[in-house]
């Protein structure tokens, strides 16, 4: 069962010494952090390295956050950080989603999942395919904006980047995801005739 | 110039200013690709806003939390660690060296001219430039000046380093 304390209330029982404040905090948070971490690793095992790299690291400087913004922009704002890292350190590629390769890539991997009955796929299980073929910029905005309930100033600061230019990359992601999305059911109907 | 899409959007999320949602909403009214592209736009804003999140693992707040306790248990370590008890040990080693290098010079005896079995003899053509025109007055000028705005740059990096690690 989750704390109903505030996030400031618990992170102040945190501050005093009482560790149980903080998982619960974990808790609130671990799903969006996981879900941002995979954004950029595309593995479960990265993802949740860098998630509880992320909340070790939050913990550490708990001390410094001063409440001015949401613990949860401040805190992805550490997931950005560490997951920008982590890709730097993985050298993934972040060439141009328009690469067939990075497309055809995913294709094969997903094809796994042909056996499957076409029925039993929701719209959203469609979605979710289609946000995975994005870029991590791209997958993150959306995921800030929709799921985080962050605002474009919010996400701007959390991405350390102009608000307007937030504005521009958020048209541009969902976009791109229009795109993936009326791709991969083309490609699915396709498969049915 | 904003697109159709790119307008219809900010309706959507509310981020244009009031004249402009007017305008908008009278558009979408009279307008009928506008009326078409809104109502596909919101459909999918509707499919966004339902996108799922994943699920870390069962044990993933224990291994949060237990990595946040190896953590702490390693930071009495480092604290215990005192710098002026590092810097006495290299303070008496460096003049451990300085006396004992003093002592064997003050006691080597050389008698006669060491280099006097070395023959050198340098081509009698070789013009070596003087060294005042070397050392001049500019040369040392701007040496020293060199070494201010270094010494100013080391100084600053150091501040900088010192004040990142109390902030952290």
């Amino acid at each position: 069962m989750q704390s109903k304390l505030s996030d400031i209330e618990l992170i102040e029982q945190t501050l005093a010494g009482n560790q149980f404040a903080y998982a619960d905090l974990v808790k609130r948070h671990q799903r969006f952090v996981f879900t941002l971490a995979l954004r950029f690793a595309k593995g479960r095992e990265d993802a949740e390295e860098i998630a509880q790299d992320c909340f070790v690291k939050a913990y550490r400087s708990l001390a410094s956050f001063q409440g001015q913004s949401k613990f949860s922009t401040w805190l992805y704002s550490i997931v950005y950080t560490t997951a920008m890292t982590f890709l730097r350190k993985k050298r993934v590629d972040t060439d141009s989603i328009d690469d067939e390769g990075t497309f055809v890539q995913v294709e094969s991997h997903e094809s796994a999942y042909d056996t499957n009955n076409a029925e039993n796929k929701s719209r959203s299980y469609y979605l979710n395919q289609a946000i995975e073929q994005l870029l991590p910029d791209d997958a993150t905005i959306i995921t800030l904006f929709y799921k985080g309930e962050q605002s474009l100033e919010e996400i701007a600061q959390t991405m350390g980047i102009e608000t307007n230019t937030v504005k521009v990359k958020l048209f541009r992601a969902r976009q791109r995801l229009k795109e993936k999305l009326e791709r991969n059911l083309k490609h699915e109907v396709k498969e049915l005739i | 110039m904003n697109t159709i899409e790119e307008k219809l959007w900010n309706y959507i999320d509310g981020t244009c200013t009031p004249a402009e949602q007017e305008a908008i909403a009278r558009l979408i009214e009279e307008d009928e690709l506008y009326k078409q592209k809104y109502t596909e736009l919101l459909v999918l804003n509707q499919e966004f806003a339902g996108l799922e999140l994943d699920e870390p693992s069962m044990a993933f707040n224990y291994n949060v939390m237990e990595a946040i306790r190896a953590d702490q248990a390693l930071a009495p370590l480092k604290s215990t660690i005192n710098k002026k008890i590092i810097l006495g040990i290299a303070a008496f080693f460096v003049l451990s060296i300085l006396a004992l290098l003093a002592i064997t010079v003050s006691n080597v005896q050389i008698s006669g001219n060491p280099f006097s079995v070395v023959n050198i003899k340098l081509p009698a053509n070789l013009k070596l430039p003087a060294a005042n025109a070397i050392f001049n007055s500019a040369f040392m000028k701007s040496f020293f000046v060199f070494d201010v705005i270094l010494a100013l740059f080391l100084t600053d990096s150091y501040l900088r380093r010192k004040k990142a690690a109390k902030e952290a």
